[in-house]
């Protein structure tokens, strides 16, 4: 059969450094040099779902990503854990996009990428969250997407079956190929690379576009491109009383509870 | 402002049950729109669901563009998106705000791709405020490390699109004398809408143990909990206030709670009248599912932890030694809490 | 010079650390106390290709070298000291295999052991002592086309799981290495020792009573063996060890760390006080040179460099780690009080992991033995 997958990644700050992250307040913008990064956890989630398609019906799995080439963390571990080859879309026009912004860079990468049977996407970032991106390129692809995918079944080569979260409960949907899932941790647990698949990477494709490579309208991506942006950075003042209670452990009990009957919270 | 089209909140209905997050929408829609001068309307797609139209309305909204079919019965992505597409290019709303629910958060992004227009995620609030002598209508939504917030606006592109979690603002106020226009659409439901994507199956279960978001006390346990083992602690202390039990991811990590009672950016955001954190030291990711609540109690065992920064009362100590008298302290006052 | 360590094991040290975080942290604990080999944990370590990253790939091998070898027993140890060890002995055979031993040999037993489907020992030590081992008494006297092996060696790592054990024995007044596979008639292990560490990984004394062999069953030629044997243990048993302790160091450091900046006393955590910080202090310059020093000798290797080249280099890393690994687990204990010797938190099993590691592959004596005769020459 072989399926010609893409998954898109993306290389986000580690959970664990995030209280290291600095915010530039004038600017509105966040300093993140020198902070670890990893690949986008559902998107190895994404990746792995893509291995397990491959592995049942032959193909082919190329990684995107948006950003820069210096550190490459994301796209190394993905070629690690079994991808292709991958694709760095690197230009100053890229650079600090929306979410509609960020689905038409890579919108573009995609049409000179040509044909392709499924995309995967983590269903969001663990930075910014919106979970907007993978909807949003499916339209522009004229796609059927489908977010939150916890299970994905393939009725024949051409049609499947997936399975998405609801806060309680499911929803069981049909869908075509050329098909965007945007999947959730649920779906898999993501396979470590193995000894050999690091010493592979050297030796697969990676492929590094600008705007002009892409025929990337300038209005379209990036800054340029984006129809939203942060005015303003402000510290939120969250009024709270902050009141530390003091004493023995009974007493500071004894106070808080006090002080909660007295705020009215119970 | 110059714009001169309407406030729109799309109401989200599931098998005939109006979403609690559309009614939270109308309150802040309800705001904006008298401080603008614009109406607030409403959007509703189903099958058989007048009674729900009458809700938003009864809720504030001035009219609601009901567009009912068969086919529309359940959750359908493509006819859904372009239907809701179709309608907002027809009026010309300049500001759509859209419930963060599992569909929303699907639904959302789908018909901004359509109207190539930008989508804001994720507000903790919005109102109408100036940015460089203009008026904009602002969203606030939260950012990277401590207490920062980022000011978003959209300045050209038109509607003006956003997402807010459920528990974000506080519901309309109900008032069945209000009236309002509900004026039925006519869908235009074709068969291609379902050639490629079609939803078989819906099923929703009830949540287990009080649920979280119509709790008006919520007790939250994180990884300092792991002194005391598991949260059969929280879920007394949880009974005795008449609260809900939750946790931050560590816990939910360690699985002492599931991913729906997660709270945080990731997770859920709970705005009760009392949110207890126990054990959690108060990043920021965890502190924004909270920010929204009246009264916050915090305990944590590290005097310099960030938690007291976001509390009104905090309690600084070993929770095997706090919890077990917390929970005495409050039998005392024989709980639950008022209404 | 470049100290970066490079793209393949940056992603190596990577895995390794998630592989020891989510798989090995959570029943290290309880792993330690069953006192049961961990077939589970080996099998996963094979299948990640770790413990044939210095066996070539015709034999199942991956060929990443010793400096990965290095990290990768680093990040084990730093969580599972026994996996880590396992690691550093049961590498022993499958290097002596494929450097000294015929194809055949290498056919048959590499690709089992590079999968962890199989184990192997590699046993010199006897009550005469194993940083003696000229004066070792088992003793293979060939009869026509066999050898009949007479003897016992005792205090050998993992012979009770293992599936084939290298051993060397006099021949003559020579020396000769040999492989038995488990079940030959005449092999048997007589005793598992009780170890105050590793606990998971068994140290047993076997037998060989009247156990013939035939010449298939050499290591290479007859009377190399004890030549071939100690090449062996300097350059995969004194590293590997020094692996482990690098890891045990490093573990120790988090763990007090990590416990400094949480445990308050007066009013602070404790990392406030000049005291702890000075301890830390020490430990992390400690431990950031035995890396290095370790580090560049794994690095020497695999530039080709032999273990006779570099016996200085390989018996100082092994000294220095081993030593910072037991007074970074001793630090620790110390810095956690009470807690600290408490069976439920991990850091008094890495002291006594720690305590294992002085004999392992030959004693800090014998390191500083090794290093005075060169120096000295």
């Amino acid at each position: 059969m072989g399926l010609e997958i893409l998954v898109c990644i993306k290389q986000v700050p580690h959970p664990d450094h995030f209280s290291e992250i600095q915010v530039d307040a004038g600017k509105g913008r966040v300093i993140g040099e020198g902070i670890p990064v990893i690949m986008n956890p559902l998107d190895r989630h994404a990746l792995e779902e893509a291995l397990r398609n491959k592995e049942r019906f032959s193909g082919r799995i190329t990684v995107i990503r948006m950003g820069r080439p210096r550190v490459q963390k994301a796209v190394e571990e993905a070629l690690a854990m079994g991808a292709d080859r991958a694709v760095l879309l690197y230009d100053t026009a890229f650079a600090r996009p929306d979410t509609l912004a960020t689905a038409f860079t890579l919108f573009y990468a995609i049409q000179r990428l040509g044909k392709f049977d499924l995309i995967y996407c983590g269903n969001e970032t663990v930075d910014s969250g919106t979970a907007q991106v993978g909807p949003m390129l499916a339209e522009l692809l004229d796609i059927p997407q489908v977010s939150s995918v916890q299970e994905v079944s393939f009725i024949d080569e051409k049609s499947l079956e997936v399975r998405r979260a609801l806060e309680h409960g499911y929803i069981k949907v049909r869908l075509k190929l050329p098909a965007l899932l945007s999947v959730t941790r649920d779906i898999n647990t993501p396979r470590l690379p193995t000894v050999q698949g690091i010493m592979e990477v050297a030796q697969k494709e990676l492929i590094i576009w600008n705007a002009k490579d892409i025929q990337a309208p300038p209005e379209s991506v990036g800054l340029k491109g984006s129809s939203i942006y942060a005015a303003s950075v402000h510290e939120y003042k969250t009024g709270r009383c902050r009141e530390i209670m003091q004493g023995s452990t009974e007493e500071k009990v004894r106070r808080a509870v006090a002080r909660l009957k007295e705020l009215g919270a119970i | 402002m110059s714009d001169s089209g309407e406030i729109w909140v799309i109401g989200e209905q599931r098998l005939g049950r109006l979403e609690e997050v559309s009614l939270e929408l109308l309150s802040k829609g309800t705001a904006l729109s008298q401080r603008i001068g614009v109406a607030l309307s409403a959007v509703l797609l189903g099958d058989e669901v007048e009674k729900i139209a009458r809700e938003l309305v009864f809720h504030g909204a001035e009219k609601v563009y009901l567009l009912e079919d068969a086919r529309l019965r359940y959750y359908q992505s493509e006819a859904y998106a372009r239907l809701l597409a179709g309608v907002i290019e027809e009026h010309e709303p300049q500001v759509v705000l859209i419930g963060a629910t599992e569909i929303g958060k699907e639904l959302a992004p789908k018909v901004a791709a359509k109207l190539k227009t930008g989508l804001t995620a994720h507000c903790i609030d919005l109102y109408v405020g100036e940015v460089d002598d203009a008026p904009h209508i602002i969203y606030v939504v939260p950012g990277w490390g401590g207490n920062l917030v980022m000011h978003i606006i959209c300045p050209q592109k038109r509607p003006q699109m956003a997402t807010v979690k459920p528990g974000v603002f506080s519901k309309a106020v109900k008032d069945e004398n209000r009236k309002g226009k509900i004026i039925r659409v006519k869908p235009d439901v074709r068969d291609e809408d379902f050639r490629r994507i079609e939803t078989v199956e819906v099923v929703e279960e009830s949540p287990k143990g009080k649920s979280l978001e119509s709790a008006d006390v919520v007790v939250c346990g994180g990884w300092g909990m792991n002194a005391l083992g598991d949260f059969s602690k929280i879920q007394e202390l949880a009974d005795i206030l008449g609260g809900a039990v939750a946790g931050t991811r560590p816990a939910m990590d360690k699985g002492w709670v599931e991913e729906a009672r997660m709270i945080g950016q990731s997770g859920k955001t709970v705005s009760p009248g009392l949110f207890v954190s126990l054990g959690a030291s108060g990043a920021m990711h965890y502190t924004t599912g909270f920010m929204g609540s009246k009264v916050v109690l915090a305990v944590d065992q590290n005097p310099q932890a960030p938690i007291f920064q976001m509390a009104d009362i905090g309690v600084v100590g070993d929770l095997c030694e706090v919890l077990p008298c917390l929970i005495e302290e409050l039998k005392k006052y024989r709980m639950p809490r008022k209404s | 010079m470049d100290f970066n360590l490079g793209r393949e094991h940056e992603l190596l040290r990577d895995m390794v650390k998630e592989f020891a975080d989510n798989e090995l942290a959570p029943r290290a604990l309880e792993l330690d106390n069953k006192g049961e080999f961990f077939w589970e944990q080996v099998k996963r370590s094979g299948q990640l290709g770790l413990i044939g990253v210095i066996n070539s790939k015709e034999y199942g091998g991956t060929a990443m070298g010793h400096l990965a070898r290095m990290i990768l027993i680093e990040e084990i140890s730093r969580v599972y000291p026994p996996l880590g060890f396992f690691h550093q002995t049961g590498n022993l055979l499958m290097y002596a295999i494929e450097t000294f031993g015929s194809e055949e040999q290498k056919k048959e037993y590499l690709p089992a052991l590079c999968k962890g489907a199989k184990v192997s020992a590699l046993a010199l030590t006897e009550a005469t002592g194993g940083s003696d081992p000229a004066n070792m008494q088992t003793q293979a006297i060939l009869e026509g086309n066999d050898y009949v092996v007479n003897g016992r060696k005792s205090w050998i790592t993992a012979v009770d799981p293992a599936d084939v054990v290298g051993f060397v024995a006099k021949t003559g007044d020579k020396f000769s290495a040999f492989i038995v596979e488990k079940g030959t008639h005449g092999f048997e292990v007589t005793r598992r020792e009780e170890t105050i560490g590793l606990r998971s990984l068994p140290v047993n004394e076997f037998a060989l009573i009247n156990c013939r062999l035939t010449k298939e069953n050499l290591i290479g030629e007859e009377g190399r063996g004890l030549a071939s044997a100690l090449t062996t243990i300097a350059t995969i048993g004194r590293t590997g060890a020094a692996g482990v302790g690098l890891g045990i160091a490093r573990g120790c450091y988090e763990i007090a760390l990590k416990f400094a900046k949480e445990r308050v006393l007066y009013g602070k955590p404790i990392a406030a006080l000049q005291a702890i910080q000075f301890t830390l202090a020490d430990m992390n310059v400690k431990i950031e040179a035995a890396k290095w020093l370790c580090y560049s000798t794994a690095w020497q290797l695999d530039q080709g460099k032999t273990s006779r080249d570099l016996a200085v280099d390989i018996a100082r890393c092994k000294l220095y780690a081993v030593d910072v690994a037991n007074r970074c687990a001793h630090k620790a204990v110390d810095i956690m009080g009470a807690y600290g010797l408490s069976p439920e938190y991990r850091v008094i099993g890495l002291l006594r992991d720690a305590l294992e590691l002085g004999v392992a592959a030959g004693s800090q004596e014998v390191m500083k033995v090794t290093i005075g005769a060169t120096i000295t020459r």
